[in-house]
C-alpha cells in the first residue's frame, strides 16, 4: 500500500515526541533513509508542510503575517501579537512582517487561515461603494 | 437648483457621519490547483458547502462555489474565467449561499445565471436575493393542479393537457422541435396571467438569439426572462443556470404569481454536472454520471408546484426538455427525468420527417394529471378525439395488409386521416383555446367527414376565420368560460354548417356514416 505524506508527518511526529535533542537528530536521519529506501524522498516537502502544521496545533504555534504600508516600530509589532495571541488562542505566534505600499494605510492581519482586512484601501473602496449606491 | 444642491450635499453629509468602518474576520484559503473550471484549495476551515468564495487574482476577482469539503482541502468551481487563477492566490470565503437577484427587474431581460445582463441593456438592479439552492415546498403548502396551462398546440391540449404546476417532460431526438413546442408554449401565454422563464443550458448563442427575437416579435418578452448559460460558457454557469432561473421562478411564487419555466435542456445539464463531477475526482457511475445525478434533477423539478391559497396559490410549470441519441428512451438521463416528472411530451422522427408536425407521438406521450387540467368545453370535445385517434393507429397499422374492410372500419380510418391533419400545426401560431373547441366540435361530430383530406388545413383556417367573424360572442364566451353547453354547441354546428354551404370541393356522393 502507498503511504501517503500525511501519515509519515504524523509517524514522524509522534516518533518524536517526549525525545530529547540527540534522539531527535537519529530518529530523523533514521526517517529519511526510510523515505529513500521507499522512494519517498520527492515527497520531502509536503511531508514537512503536514509536519509543521501538526507542531504547531500541539505546541500553540501560529504563523502570523502583517502587511503594512510602511515599516512598524516594534511597539506596535508587540501590540499586534498580544491581539493576535488573543484571538487564536496560541501561545506563541510567529510574525512576519511585510511592507506592501500599495495598501495606502492601516494594517493586514494574517493568522492561520484567518484574515483581518484593516487597510485604508479596503476601506476606501468599502466607502466608495456605500456612497455611490 | 441650490435647494437640490444642498439636499444632495445634505445626504452626503448623513451619509458620511452615519459611515462605520468595521473590520471583519474572514477565512482565507489558498489554491493548490487549478484547472479545467474548478480549483483545489487550502485553509477555508469553516467555509460552508455551496458557499461563495473569491478568488483574488491579478485582473481582479471571480467567484467560485465550494462543491467538496474534505478532511484537508476544499474542491470548488468557478463561476467565470479562471484563466487568470494562478497556484497560490488568496480566495476569501465570502459566508454567504450562492444566491441571484430576483424582482420584476429581470423580466425582458436576456441574463447568465449570476443575474448579469447579457443583453447589452442597462445593469440588472435588483432589492432582493434569492439562495439558488432552496428545499421545495412540503406536502401542507400544495394543492392538486387544476387549471390549465394552454400551450396553443392542438395536439397537446386537446390529448396531453398541461396544468399549472405540473412538471412535463418534452422529449425527443435532435432538430425535431422540442424548443418549438417551448416557444409556441410562451407566446401563447400572452395575457394568460403567466411570467415565463426560458433557461438555456449550454445552447448556442445564435441560436437564442434567433429565439428572443422572435419572442420580442410575438411581444413575448413582455412576461419573459432569458437565462442562458451559453456553450463557450464553462460547465459550472451550466450546472447552476437551472437553479438560478428557479430561484427567479420563486420570487414570482412567494408573491402568489402562476410562473411557466422551460429548462432547455437537462441532458445538457447532465453532461455539464459530469464534468464537474469527475474533474472534482467524484466516483463515476452508470454511463460515468456521478451517483447523485437523480438527484441533480429530482430536486430541482420537485420545486415546480402548485401552492394553496394560505400560502399565496401561486405556481411553477415546469417544461424540462431532453434530447434522446437515435429516439433511446431508456438511456440513463431520460429514464430519471420521465420517472420524475408528471407525464412527457414524445416527440418522433418519423413522424417529424412524414410532415406530421408538431411531431408528437399520442401513444408514448401522457399527461399524470390528465384531464383535471382541462376547460370544460376541452374535455368535452377533446376526450372523444383522444379515443378516435387511439382507434385509428391502431387500425392504420392493421389496415395496411388488407383491402377489404367493412365500413364502419372504413369510417373510423377516413375520420382518423383528418383527425392527423387537424393536429399539423405550423410553429409560431399557436390556436387560441375556443378556436381549438371549434375545430375540434366540427371533427367529432363529423362536419369534416365530407371535407377531402387535403383541403383540411385550408378548411380549418377559413372556416375560424367564419366563425370569429360570425360568433364573436360566443367564441368570446368559451374563452372567458370555459364552458361549452350544447345550445352553444348546436349554434356553433350550424354556424360551420352555414360555412360549407359556400365551398365547392366538399365530396358528395360518398356519404360517410358517423
Amino acid at each position: 500500500m502507498k503511504i501517503k505524506p500525511k501519515q509519515y508527518a504524523i509517524s514522524l511526529f509522534e516518533s518524536l515526541e517526549g525525545k530529547n535533542k540527540k534522539e531527535t537528530e537519529e530518529i530523523i536521519e533514521k526517517f529519511v533513509q526510510v523515505l529513500v529506501e521507499n522512494n519517498q524522498a520527492s515527497q520531502i516537502e509536503k511531508i514537512i508542510s503536514y509536519f509543521s502544521n501538526l507542531w504547531g496545533k500541539e505546541n500553540g504555534l501560529v504563523e502570523a503575517e502583517i502587511i503594512s504600508s510602511r515599516k512598524l516600530d516594534n511597539k506596535i509589532v508587540k501590540l499586534l501579537n498580544d491581539y493576535i495571541v488573543k484571538l487564536s488562542d496560541a501561545k506563541k505566534v510567529n510574525i512576519e512582517e511585510k511592507v506592501d505600499p500599495g495598501i495606502i494605510g492601516g494594517v493586514v492581519i494574517k493568522y492561520g487561515d484567518k484574515i483581518m482586512d484593516g487597510s485604508l484601501k479596503t476601506e476606501i473602496r468599502d466607502f466608495k461603494r456605500v456612497i455611490t449606491n | 437648483m441650490s435647494t437640490t444642491k444642498d439636499f444632495i450635499v445634505e445626504q452626503l453629509k448623513a451619509q458620511i457621519s452615519n459611515y462605520k468602518s468595521k473590520i471583519e474576520e474572514k477565512t482565507f484559503g489558498k489554491v493548490i490547483e487549478v484547472g479545467d473550471g474548478i480549483a483545489k484549495i487550502s485553509g477555508l476551515s469553516d467555509v460552508m458547502m455551496s458557499e461563495m468564495l473569491e478568488f483574488k487574482t491579478e485582473k481582479g476577482s471571480v467567484f467560485g462555489v465550494a462543491l467538496n469539503l474534505e478532511e484537508d482541502t476544499v474542491g470548488a468551481i468557478i463561476l467565470g474565467q479562471y484563466e487568470g487563477i494562478k497556484e497560490g492566490d488568496e480566495v476569501l470565503s465570502l459566508k454567504r449561499i450562492l444566491e441571484v437577484p430576483v424582482g420584476e427587474e429581470v423580466i425582458g431581460r436576456v441574463i447568465n445565471p449570476l443575474g448579469q445582463a447579457i443583453d447589452g441593456k442597462e445593469e440588472i438592479k435588483t432589492e432582493k436575493n434569492y439562495p439558488i439552492e432552496k428545499v421545495a415546498p412540503g406536502v401542507i403548502t400544495r394543492e392538486p393542479v387544476t387549471v390549465p396551462v394552454q400551450t396553443g398546440i392542438k395536439a397537446i391540449d386537446s390529448m396531453i393537457p398541461i396544468g399549472r404546476g405540473q412538471r412535463e417532460l418534452i422529449i425527443g431526438d435532435r432538430q425535431i422541435g422540442k424548443t418549438a413546442i417551448a416557444i409556441d408554449t410562451i407566446i401563447n401565454q400572452k395575457g394568460q396571467n403567466m411570467k415565463c422563464i426560458y433557461v438555456a443550458i449550454g445552447q448556442k448563442e445564435s441560436k437564442i438569439a434567433n429565439i428572443v427575437a422572435k419572442l420580442t416579435e410575438a411581444g413575448a418578452m413582455e412576461y419573459t426572462t432569458v437565462v442562458l448559460a451559453g456553450a463557450s460558457d464553462p460547465a459550472s454557469l451550466s450546472y447552476i443556470a437551472p437553479y438560478a432561473g428557479c430561484a427567479m421562478a420563486e420570487y414570482f411564487l412567494d408573491k402568489g404569481e402562476d410562473v411557466l419555466i422551460i429548462y432547455d435542456d437537462l441532458s445538457k445539464h447532465a453532461v455539464a454536472y459530469r464534468e464537474i463531477s469527475l474533474l472534482l475526482r467524484r466516483p463515476p457511475g452508470r454511463e460515468a454520471y456521478p451517483g447523485d445525478v437523480f438527484y441533480l434533477h429530482s430536486r430541482l423539478l420537485e420545486r415546480a408546484c402548485r401552492l394553496n391559497k394560505d400560502y399565496g396559490g401561486g405556481s411553477i410549470t415546469a417544461l424540462p426538455i431532453i434530447e434522446t441519441q437515435a429516439g433511446d428512451v431508456s438511456a440513463y438521463i431520460p429514464t430519471n427525468v420521465i420517472s420524475i416528472t408528471d407525464g412527457q411530451i414524445y416527440l418522433e422522427p418519423d413522424l417529424f420527417y412524414q410532415g406530421k408536425r408538431p411531431a408528437v407521438n399520442a401513444g408514448l406521450s401522457v399527461s399524470r394529471v390528465g384531464s383535471a387540467a382541462q376547460t370544460k368545453a376541452m374535455k368535452k370535445v377533446a376526450g372523444k378525439m383522444r379515443l378516435e385517434a387511439a382507434q385509428y393507429r391502431e387500425l392504420a397499422a392493421f389496415a395496411q395488409f388488407g383491402s377489404d374492410l367493412d365500413e364502419e372500419t372504413q369510417a373510423k380510418l377516413h375520420r382518423g386521416e383528418r383527425i392527423v391533419e387537424i393536429f399539423k400545426q405550423d410553429q409560431y401560431v399557436p390556436m387560441s383555446m375556443a378556436d381549438q373547441v371549434v375545430i375540434f366540435l366540427s371533427t367529432i361530430q363529423g362536419l369534416l367527414d365530407n371535407v377531402p383530406v387535403e383541403k383540411i388545413t385550408e378548411f380549418e383556417k377559413n372556416v375560424i376565420e367564419y366563425v370569429n367573424d360570425r360568433g364573436v360572442e360566443i367564441i368570446k364566451n368559451i374563452n372567458q368560460t370555459g364552458e361549452l353547453n350544447d345550445e352553444i354547441a348546436e349554434k356553433l354546428k350550424k354556424i360551420i354548417n352555414d360555412y360549407k354551404d359556400t365551398l365547392d370541393y366538399l365530396i358528395k356522393k360518398e356519404e360517410v356514416k358517423e
